[in-house]
Order: structure tokens, then sequence, then C-alpha cells
């Protein structure tokens, strides 16, 4: 099995420069805080070369270093770029693994391992599918170097060697594995403090040292640690297959230093979150499904979201705007100070065309406009609209707009052109008298004089089996003398007249 | 370079001649052929013909008229028409007024239809633009309901200019005609008569006539009359 290690040495510090790539070539630190005695735990090579180095404080740094910009190291921003490295692999092989998080000198990298057997045909060589790789990964904000060798654990300390040189790629053939490993230091395996203390102690500086002492003598004396080591020193590490990860939802968040109250601003700031996962959706050859938004308020508050789309999309422009209607239409409640964005990916859906049918909108717009149209006036007052199964001629219903081709026919049919009812919504109360029992003076608002036309009764009754639905109501036709021709009707329930429409 | 048309007989047609020598030979007289437009019909014969085909895409076109006109009427024999041939299209109703149960009525397929239930006719102005956004409805049908709001001239030339961007028939219901220039066409409903016949009597049949009184490119001022069925006793 060939495996492939896609390395990033100083992940927090590329999380976070991939949140805010304009901070790139700047001198940056990473602290425990922002107050002037956090501990700085990641240094960027600017600020390294101006003398800043770790575990000092923010206040001493800056006086090394006035241009020195500090952020507060964020779990969150880590955590999603450590997916994004997972995703930059599942973009070129479908098995592919975190690798353990390691300690020590080594706590702050990330490593992804992915099966890089038999990709020769697609990417011409290893090399090229190591270039590949890397040119992905850095496509996410994730300059890493990669490595592919016969098993985990070489190509893992293969990519170890070439860190600080990012894009870099190493491929060692089968074969060579022992003999390229034997000049390396000791400290590329990453032993614990103390397990490296004894072995500098004993003249163990390289990998060759540690395999000339006798195994058994060492893991009597040292113990367990320096067996694993020196199994990784002969690439005896146990090499499983490697999984197929389980379809996950994608996540994206940021924590803010400031709360942001104006929606302007928070549209930005999700704009940046939103291209960050398109990127990785797009690497994975996937489209955006609905999204899940979370905020995190400033109080202690949360205020949690759906969006929905019509069909999946990778286009930047839509979500945004999509995700601002819905802030404009439901704002929250407090200023934010922590924003996340979920989605699961889903297949991009490509428009098929019928040669029959004339096509409608695009699924990526339509989505759009009926989350813009809800967003104007409530998602409960747009869709495609239905009769309801009702006897009230009033009644009607609201399904979701899916527009199919059931119901059309392949010709358009001549049709007698009747005369339309204008609702209204609702009913207007009408002054009705009455001669017999049949309106003859009407007045309201949208009809009234003397009723020079009528036609009806019509009775209609339903709803008797529940108080709230019942209802029973005489219907007229009418025209009065100002012209207007109206639905009239009589209430026997609540003893009323009201006009439910206009014929129009 | 155009020379100017040779002076006919008339006195106004000898000054109109006078006039173009006098400004010089890059004015003439006349102006681009008419653009030959896609019309979605409405199957009414008579109005279809009056409008040259049906109403034009990718252009604004008002119908006004008072209450009980039959300007609800004309617009779903337009929506029937297109939904029947398979076609989608979207009808932003400021006025809450769209009745599922006449369009049904009048053939509508309510499956292609998308209703926006707009709170106030201003939601339906801001929705009608979005709807032509996304391209690809044949018919936006924008009722403004009674009486309408008073809109800027500007959102008029915005919602034309966004018609004109796409085939869409941009169709706004008013009670009285508001879009002016903008429009392409603007059609003046007046009714006829209403017949209750039979015994018990029936709204049988209802005639309305229909005024073209605007068209942006030729003669205007022309009117048929149409007779519209009653619908079926609730």
């Amino acid at each position: 099995m060939r495996v492939a290690c896609c390395l990033v040495p100083d992940l927090p510090l590329a999380a976070q420069l991939r949140a805010e790539p304009e901070l790139a070539g700047l001198p940056l630190v990473l602290a425990s805080g922002t107050g002037p005695r956090a501990e700085i735990i990641g240094v960027s090579p600017e600020a390294a070369r101006r003398g800043v180095r770790r575990r000092g404080s923010v206040a001493h740094a800056r006086t090394l270093c006035s241009e020195l910009r500090v952020r507060a190291l964020s779990p969150a921003l880590e955590q999603t770029a450590r997916d994004a490295l997972l995703d930059a692999a599942l973009g070129c092989a479908p098995r592919a693994m975190l690798a353990p998080r390691a300690s020590g000198a080594y706590a702050a990298e990330a490593a992804v391992l992915l099966d890089a057997s038999g990709v020769t045909p697609l990417f011409r060589s290893e090399a090229g599918f190591a270039a590949a790789l890397a040119a992905r990964a850095g496509a996410l904000g994730l300059p890493g170097c990669v490595a592919i060798a016969s098993s985990r654990c070489v190509a893992h300390l293969a990519a170890r060697r070439l860190a600080g040189a990012a894009g870099e790629v190493c491929v060692l053939p089968p074969g060579s594995e022992s003999a390229w490993l034997a000049p390396l230091p000791i400290d590329l395996l990453g032993p614990d403090d103390a397990l490296a203390e004894t072995l500098s102690g004993l003249g163990v500086r390289t990998l060759r040292d540690l395999l000339r002492l006798p195994r058994r003598a060492l893991g009597a004396r040292l113990g367990p640690p320096v067996l694993r080591l020196v199994a990784l020193a002969r690439g005896e590490e146990p090499d499983l297959p490697l999984p197929v990860p389980e379809p996950s939802s994608l996540f994206e968040a940021i924590d803010l230093e400031f709360a942001v109250e104006r929606l302007e601003a928070l549209g930005f700031l999700l704009q940046g979150l939103l291209s960050r996962l398109l990127a990785r959706l797009e690497a994975r050859r996937l489209a955006c499904g609905e999204l899940g938004l979370v905020l995190s308020l400033e109080g202690g508050g949360r205020d949690a979201r759906r969006i929905g789309l019509a069909a999946p999309t990778l286009d930047l422009r839509v979500l945004v705007r999509l995700v601002c209607a819905s802030l404009e239409a439901r704002p929250p409640s407090a200023a934010v100070v922590a924003a996340a964005l979920e989605t699961e990916g889903r297949p991009l859906a490509l428009d098929q065309l019928d040669l029959f049918r004339p096509a409608g909108p695009a699924p990526a717009a339509l989505g759009r406009t009926l989350a813009e149209l809800a967003a104007l006036s409530g998602r409960e007052r747009v869709g495609a609209p239905e009769v309801a199964d009702d006897h009230r001629p009033d009644a009607f219903g609201l399904t979701p707009f899916l527009p199919s081709n059931r119901g059309c026919a392949s010709r358009v049919e001549d049709q007698a052109h009747v005369l339309a009812v204008r609702a209204l919504r609702p009913p207007v109360a009408a002054e009705v008298r009455t001669q017999h029992g049949r309106p003859e003076w009407i007045r309201s608002a949208v009809a009234s004089g003397r009723v020079v036309q009528i036609a009806g009764p019509w009775r209609t009754t339903g709803g008797w089996w529940s108080r709230e639905q019942r209802f029973a109501y005489d219907y007229f036709d009418v025209q009065t003398s100002d012209g207007s021709l109206a639905r009239l009707r009589f209430d026997h329930l609540e003893r009323r007249w009201q006009i439910d429409g206009v014929y129009d | 370079m155009v020379p100017p048309p040779s002076a006919p007989g008339s006195p106004a047609d000898r000054r109109v001649a006078e006039l173009l020598r006098e400004l010089g030979p890059q004015l003439r007289l006349g102006g681009l052929p008419a653009e030959a437009l896609a019309r979605c019909p409405t199957g009414i014969p008579e109005l279809d013909r009056l409008l040259g085909g049906g109403f034009p895409r990718g252009r604004l076109t008002e119908i006004a008229g008072p209450g009980s006109c039959g300007r609800t009427s004309l617009a779903l024999a337009l929506l029937s028409q297109a939904t029947r041939a398979g076609e989608v299209v979207a009808v932003a109703d400021g006025a809450d007024a769209f009745d599922p149960a006449s369009a049904q009525a009048a053939g509508v397929v309510l499956e292609r239809v998308l209703w926006m239930r707009a709170r106030q006719p201003r939601e339906a102005l801001r929705g009608a633009e979005r709807l032509l956004e996304a391209r690809g409805f044949a018919v936006v049908l924008l009722d403004l309901g009674a009486p309408g709001p008073r809109v800027a001239a500007a959102s008029w030339l915005r919602l034309a200019q966004a018609a004109a961007a796409t085939s869409t028939a941009l169709v706004v219901l008013s009670l009285a005609r508001a879009a002016g220039a903008a429009a392409e066409l603007a059609l003046e409903l007046a009714p006829l008569r209403a017949c209750f016949t039979g015994t018990p009597a029936l709204l049988e049949a209802f005639d309305t006539e229909i005024a073209l009184v605007r068209r942006r490119a030729g003669p205007a001022a022309r009117a048929v009359s149409v007779r519209l069925r009653g619908q079926p006793a609730a």
C-alpha cells in the first residue's frame, strides 16, 4: 500500500491566516488571550524574525515588534481548519483519515493520511499526485507539504522532515524507506521530553544510532515507549487499511473578539465563513444544501436558524443574499460574539431541460427567490396555491412551490373564459336591507346601492362537528346600482352580512 | 447620410420638411423598425388580435379599470394559457385577492403558479422585482389592489428595465393607470353588462369593453368587447 501524508506544521497559525488572509506577511502571534500578560502560543515567521518567541508574554513581544498583530487562540478555527485538511484529502482520494494529534514539539502540527495506491494513471506519477494534494490544501488556505511512502509512519516522518517548506513534496520509492530513515534525527519521532533526554545521554542522535542498540535490552530498561520508537524507526508500524470517512456535515465557525451589532458587519463576517465553507465543498465536489446558522449572543443567548435552499448551490452571492435576507427578516436579539455555519454537502444538481417544455427558473435562482420572498412576506405566505378540500367557497391552501410537468397539457385547448372572483380577506362587513329575506339595498366598502340584479341564495353548511369549524352561509351574487358585482353572504351563526369576494 | 424626405402636399408635411432641412442632415423622419416581441397569448381571440398576439414578453403591461370590470379574469386567462403550455408563472399579490378556485376554473395549472401573498402593495412591488430577477417565469402578475399605492416613476422604470432583461411578461393590475411611460401597453376596462338569466336566476355572463389606450410602438385607442362566462354557483 502507498500512503500519502499532507502535513501542516503550525495549524493554529494556518487556521488564523485562513480566517484572516489579510494578515499574511505581517508579524502575527497567537496568544492564550488578548491581554498584555497572555502567553504567546504561536509565532509567525515574520514575528520570529523580529525576535518574538513562544511562551513569552504579549507585552514583551510588543516591545520587540511595535506592529505586532495579536490574536487569541481559537479552538473553533483550529477544528474547522483540521476538517478542511481532511476535505482537501477527500478531494483527491476516497480513503483518508486525520493523523492522531501529536504531543511535545509537534503538538501544533496537523496531518492527514490518505491512500495513494494506484494514483499514477490519474496523476501521471506519485509526485504529480503529491503536488495536486499540496495545491488543493493550499487552495483551502492550508499550505502544507506532502510525502508519499509505503507506510503511514514513514510518510508522516517524511512529511515532518519537509515541514517548513510549504508546497514541497517527497516521494520515497518502495524499499528505500530504511535507508532514508537511518540518518534522520531521533527528535523526528517525537519522543517525550524524558525519553529524549535519556536517549541523548546514551549518545543516540539518529535513527541509525537507535537501531544499533539491542532492542530487548532497550525495552527492558526504557519500557514500551522506546520499543514504539524502534518500530517507527524500522518502519514496522502495523498499517491497517485507511478508512472511508462517514459522510458528515461541514462546519465553519468563528469567535469574534468584539461583539457585532450591525447586520451589515455581520453579513460581511458571514460572507467569509461562507466562502471558506464553499471552498471546502468544492474541494469535495459537493454543493451547499440547507444551511444551519448558529449565532452566540452577548449575554449568553443563542440564535439558531435553518436557511433552506430549493437546490444545492456553490454560488457565494446567492448564499450571502439568503443569509442576509434571513437576518433582515429576523434580526438577532443581541450583539453577536460567535457565529457558526453548518451544511451537509449535496451533489450539485444539474438542470435537465425538457425538449417539449419551456425552461423555468434555474433551481438555484428559484431557491434564492423563494427565500427572498419568504423573508419579505413570511414563509407561510409564499408557495403554490391549491383549492382546499372544503365546502367553504373561500377555502384555499398553499403548498411548497415545486413546479412539475403534472397537469400540463401538451396542447393548449380553447376554453371558455370565466368571470373570476377577487377574494376579500378578511370578508368585508355589509349593511343590508332585505325584503322577503332577499337583499334589496347594500352599503359596504366595496359595493353600495340598490340591488339591481341578484342570484341565489345558495346555502352551504359544514364543520358541524366542531364549534370552531362550523359554518352556515347563504350566498348571493348581486349587482348593485354602483356597478359592483359582489359575492354576498349571510352568516347564520353570527347573524351578519359579509362580502367575501368581488367578481372582476 | 439620409436626405430629408421630399415635401408632400399638405402644409404640415411641408413645414416638417423645412424644419428637417434647417436642423441638418443628422435628423430624419421616422424611427427604428418596431422590434418583434415574443408574446404570451390570453386565448381570447379578440384581445389577442388587439394586442398583436398577446402580452409582450420582456415588457410591462398595465391593466386598469374600476372594480368589477373583468381585469382579474383577463389576467387569469393569461395565466391559464401560460401554465397549460407548461410554463411557470408568478403572482405578486399586493391585495391578497388571488382566488385559487377561480384560477382553477379558468384553467390555470395551480402547481405552476408561485403565489406571494404580500401583506401590503409595496411588498408586492419588491417581490415582483425579485421574481423578475429569477428569470424563467413566463408571466409575473403584480396586483396592486384597490386603492393602489402611490409608486414613484423611478420604481416603474426599474421594474420595466428588470422585465426588459428577461423574457417575462410583467402585467400590472390596478384601479387606474400608474406606470405611465414605463408601460409598453396599457389596457383600460369598462364593464358593459352583467347577464343574470334563468329561473332561478344565475350570473350567466359578463360583458366588458377592453380599450388599448397606450401602445409604445404603433397606434392605440382601439377597443374590443369580450364576454366572460359566469362561474358555477357556489
